[in-house]
């Protein structure tokens, strides 16, 4: 019984959205996937309570398809995490994002979800967002007049907030080709092992060259208010030996820095042990 | 078993499979009649309030309001109940729970109505609420219902020989407490209904219902007329679990004052959230246990006290309560019980009959008693169980000797434990037990030794849980079943059932007994849809009792066609009287010339000849008997007998519990559809995990804070790996060959034997259900503090 009252235009290509973008207002939503905008108005969310008009861009070649070009990844904004899944440039590229994306909801739900929708969107639970972070990923955004490119780290500015404004439409996802000597890994928590909305998400890659660590990036979701990176304990890490100590110090800091974010909340007691240990056993997992 | 079966213990895939999983089964919304109206519920944002008015007048005139309905419009009984009638069709004085209906708007377009519902004004006065069923027997407790006197809905006493003495007498005590959850249905079809006015003032509803006569009996009350003036149909049942029963009688009750008043069909569907807010729940329990065991761990007393919340209404919780005063010492011969059951109301949402229905809860807390029992006197927790457990000729809590049936617990105890390796592998996780780190909520960041090395981070665990579980009804009720059969001129069958199906395959149980008995294919025999104008009154189908009275009244049914049958056979092939007949799909031999003639050619000599060729077959159960004052009695005139063994990895980082292996040993009697028999133990070990470490229905203040699917988590394929059933078929002498019950036993176990596996990883035992993440890793749940959700 989803019964949501809405315009919904299907413009076929990138210069026909802009356009009708150019023009809307307030109450014109983009729609991708649909897995937000749908449920959230079905839901009587206020923030998707004003659409009265939904584009849909899901017929539009130029935001789909993944391709390497020049030491750079690009995948469009309305890729499906099923796609993003079967794709071997990303299996063999990008497996942080593969393992993240893999863990979205359902099948169903991975059909039609898209990688920009989870960012756009922006939920402090969003799953792909710290693998896309330590992949230094940025993000082109198209109006009708202009093209700019923004770091995710930029874009991203609080829950359910970003750099998007009224008519623009997020493209293109562009992650440069992680080099060949970064290990990482990826690790969700939820509640349960599918449609689960997570509790807990980490991403680290990681380059070590006789054990130290030339080069190390983190991130974590739904323990912050956002989708971050951890820049003080990257810097704090990088040069240091990877011994056992060195993992149980950058847990506690990582700790430390959750505690600063968040405060003590209801679900800290919980939260706050598991995401220690969870970061440590990542870590120990890259010890090589 | 040593008949030659043909068909009986088969794999046959169910008849309406295919109609399912091709979309083409028609379920309750499904129907769709010219005129039809929708009809829309208005509630109010409290928990317990005096409805001072409800001002109508900004809808009043509106044209899509086709009808406001309040309890005005009620021509017979304004409150019902399965038990009591204590529950208000639409609610005009006052509220006392959430899901509390005040009045209904009806007219042709369903959103538009839902939009009016919020111009509708109602003044109210919340008052104080009552949701800790511990206070409602308090002196000072707020009475939900002041007519009563008292919040206490029943109290079921049990006393069998001396407790007193019995610790007296032993060498050793324990004395627990345990917590069980409320917990929701989930069944994926919301409720639906139509009710339809047909000539004469009469009625016909159409809905997800789970029993027909009990809703014929409810609505027939609520419009004042006589049972023949309502037909209830059954439509496709999208699951129910004994959920489809309170709850549907009322929405037909109201959908049927409406379609009265306007002479048109009336429909109601419920969304999700609307169906988790006004539907009843599983009940939540208090359990306390003593229990005074000697050296050998031979227990000589136990005592109980359970508490239930019922919630706002009476519901079924005096049946519920009574199956747990009879099962709450769990499958053990003791000499000494003293066993207290008592239901309470509170303002939560209220409680009723769930599958399991008052076992699940003092299953958890028996049969980690028993695990604990046996760490005390230093023995596995099989050989616990072997010294206590159940045998032919036992007496049992309520005074009952077992008798003329297999009691074949320790048989089932010693298949899974033997088959699983049980001993030996718990023997060896207890081995490898590291325990959980301790965490500050004041010093939150880590101290070095809290930190988990990588290969100790997972745990495995082996646990186990057995039961005995009454068959049918018991001593809650009349207990009997029809089932006509009619063969057609061309030779096919129709039946027509007093039970119904609800999902859990019952036609094709149904079927099988008629085909087996008959001598003819399951194919050759149609199974009509259910209807309380054309059957006989069979009872609800609940309690597990579908197979054993319903199997056994489809066979009686066949038996007495064959017998006419074969009489037409014997004429027709000039048969001398002491050669023998059978009947064998579709074919009838005689012993004497071996095959003589087809079915279908002694149907239609048997038409030719004017015989007839219709049956109605019934069945009822042997009496039992039950004295409420002492608890003692027969209580159920046959049992069965379970055990499930639960393998797990607990990931002592997070909490995760997640299963590796179930396996289900069941003595269900005769097993008619072995596939049907499979799907009860897959779905039921499911539910029965989804008790263990998921599922939960919070409220914040009476209300609930998981109305939908994004909050109110079951478990998902994903989230179990193996489930492995294996029957131990006993020898019965009641139902159709002996086969007697399953559903229910299948989910009983899992959240027990779960604990005590997560117990055998951990080394740390836990007394409230679920075992969620929380739970297992701080020993406490955590809630939020307000009842926001998800991305709003």
């Amino acid at each position: 019984m989803i019964d949501i009252m809405c315009e919904v235009l299907t413009p076929k290509n990138l210069a026909e959205a802009l356009l009708l973008l150019s023009s809307a207002d307030s109450t014109t939503k983009i729609l991708a996937g649909g897995t937000d905008v749908v449920v959230g108005k079905t839901q009587g969310s206020k923030r998707f309570a004003d659409a009265e008009t939904l584009i849909d861009i899901n017929r539009i070649e130029e935001l789909k398809g993944i391709s390497e070009k020049n030491g750079m990844i690009s995948i469009g904004a309305a890729a499906t995490f099923s796609e993003i899944c079967k794709s071997k440039l990303v299996e063999e590229k990008l497996p942080l994002l593969k393992k993240a994306s893999n863990t979205i909801g359902s099948l169903q739900i991975r059909n039609r979800a898209t990688i920009a929708g989870n960012f756009v969107n922006n939920a402090p639970c969003a799953d792909t967002v710290p693998a896309l972070l330590v992949y230094d990923a940025s993000i082109e955004i198209k109006s009708q007049t202009a093209t700019r490119n923004v770091s995710l780290q930029e874009f991203l500015q609080g829950p359910y907030k970003t750099l998007l404004q009224q008519g623009e439409l997020v493209t293109r996802i562009l992650i440069p080709v992680p080099q060949q000597n970064y290990a990482g890994d990826f690790y969700k928590l939820g509640r349960r092992r599918a449609v689960a909305i997570s509790r807990l998400t980490l991403a680290v890659v990681i380059q070590l060259k006789e054990k130290k660590i030339g080069d190390i990036r983190i991130a974590s979701g739904a323990v912050t208010p956002i989708g971050t990176r951890f820049p003080k304990l990257e810097e704090f890490a990088i040069g240091q030996k990877m011994t056992d100590n060195l993992c149980q110090e950058l847990a506690k800091k990582m700790g430390e820095e959750v505690l600063a974010v968040t405060g003590l909340r209801w679900s800290s007691a919980y939260k706050l042990p598991v995401v220690q240990q969870m970061f440590y056993q990542l870590l120990k997992g890259l010890e090589r | 078993m040593s008949k030659d079966f043909s068909i009986v213990g088969k794999s046959v895939i169910r008849e309406d499979g295919f109609e399912k999983i091709t979309g083409r089964a028609k379920f309750a919304d499904d129907y769709k009649f010219d005129g039809m109206l929708f009809s829309v519920m208005l509630r109010v944002p409290a928990t317990h309030a005096k409805i001072n008015s409800v001002d109508f007048s900004a809808i009043q005139n509106n044209p899509s309001v086709a009808s406001i309905i309040t309890s005005q419009d009620i021509p017979g009984a304004k409150k019902i109940g399965m038990i009591k009638n204590d529950q208000p069709v639409f609610c005009d004085e006052k509220i006392v729970t959430p899901g509390d209906v005040l009045a209904m708007i009806v007219g042709e377009d369903e959103t538009e109505l839902r939009k009016l519902l919020t111009k509708i004004k109602v003044d109210y006065t919340s008052l104080p609420t009552l949701t800790d069923p511990k206070k409602s027997l308090d002196p000072d407790a707020l009475l939900i219902h002041p007519e009563f006197g008292s919040n206490l809905i029943v109290h079921h006493p049990l006393r069998k020989g001396n407790v007193e003495k019995g610790f007296a007498e032993s060498d050793e005590i324990l004395e627990r407490v345990y917590t069980t959850q409320t917990i929701e249905h989930a069944y994926i079809e919301p409720e639906a209904v139509i009710a339809i006015p047909l000539e004469d003032g009469a009625l016909k509803v159409i809905g997800s219902i789970q029993n027909p006569f009990t809703v014929r009996r409810i609505v027939a009350s609520v419009l004042n007329l006589p049972n023949e003036k309502v037909q209830v149909v059954q439509a496709q049942l999208g699951g129910s679990f004994g959920g489809k029963d309170d709850t549907m009688c009322m929405l037909s009750a109201r959908a049927a004052v409406a379609a009265l008043k306007l002479n048109r069909s009336v429909k109601i569907r419920y969304t999700r959230d609307e169906s988790i807010l006004e539907s009843y729940k599983r009940h939540p329990y208090i359990l306390k246990y003593k229990v005074g065991f000697s050296k050998i761990g031979k227990i000589n007393a136990m005592k109980i006290d359970l508490l239930a919340d019922g919630g706002a209404y009476c519901s079924m919780s005096p049946f519920v309560t009574w199956r747990s005063v009879v099962q709450a010492t769990g499958p053990y011969e003791i000499e000494n019980v003293q066993t207290d059951v008592r239901a309470v109301y509170t303002n939560n949402p209220y409680t009723g009959a769930m599958r399991g229905f008052g076992s699940p809860q003092p299953i958890f807390a028996q049969e980690t008693l028993m695990d604990e029992i046996a760490l005390h006197i230093g023995v596995t927790p099989d050989e616990i169980r072997r010294r206590n457990g159940l045998k032919l000729g036992s007496v049992t809590a309520t005074g009952q000797t077992l008798k003329e049936h297999d009691v074949n617990l320790i048989p089932v105890l010693n298949k899974a434990v033997s088959f699983t390796n049980f001993a030996e592998k718990w023997k060896e996780n207890k081995k490898n037990q590291t325990g959980l780190k301790e965490y500050s909520f004041d010093q939150p960041i880590f101290k070095d030794e809290q930190f988990i090395s990588s290969e100790k981070l997972i745990k495995k665990g082996i646990g186990l849980a057995v039961s005995f579980r009454g068959c049918s009804l018991g001593a809650e009720g009349l207990d009997q079943s029809s089932c006509y059969i009619s063969v057609q001129p061309d030779g096919k069958v129709v039946m027509l059932s007093g039970l119904a199906e609800n999902g859990q395959g019952l036609r094709m149980t149904l079927l099988m007994a008629a085909a087996e008995e008959l001598g003819v294919t399951a194919d050759k025999i149609i199974f009509l849809e259910n209807d309380t104008s054309k059957i006989e009154d069979s009872g609800p189908t609940v309690a597990s009792r579908g197979t054993i009275m319903g199997a056994a009244a489809a066979k009686n049914a066949a038996e007495l066609l064959r017998k006419q049958l074969e009489k037409v056979a014997r004429e027709v092939s000039k048969l001398d009287e002491t050669d023998f007949i059978s009947f064998r799909e579709n074919l009838v031999f005689s012993r004497k010339k071996g095959m003589i003639a087809k079915f279908d050619d002694v149907i239609k000599a048997a038409f030719e000849n004017k015989v007839e060729l219709s049956a109605i077959g019934r069945y009822k159960s042997p009496d039992v008997s039950w004295d409420e004052h002492t608890g003692q009695g027969d209580a159920y005139f046959t049992y069965v007998y379970g055990c499930q063994v639960a393998e797990v990895s607990v990931n002592t980082g997070t909490g995760e519990v997640y299963l590796n292996k179930i396996t289900a040993v069941h003595d269900p009697g005769t097993v008619i559809n072995r596939l049907g028999a499979i799907g009860q133990v897959y779905g039921g070990v499911t539910q029965g995990a989804g008790y263990g470490i998921l599922e939960e229905v919070t409220n914040e203040d009476g209300m609930i804070r998981e109305l939908n699917f994004d909050q109110y988590l079951i478990p998902t394929a994903k989230d179990i790996d193996e489930i492995k059933p294996l029957f131990l078929e006993g020898n019965e002498k009641y139902g159709a060959w002996g086969a007697k019950s399953l559903g229910e036993p299948t989910l009983e176990l899992g959240a027990a034997a779960i604990a005590n596996a997560v117990c055998n990883a951990l080394g740390k035992r836990f007394y409230n259900l679920p075992l969620n993440l929380e739970e297992v890793l701080l020993g406490r749940k955590l809630r939020p503090q307000d009842l926001k959700r998800g991305s709003l």
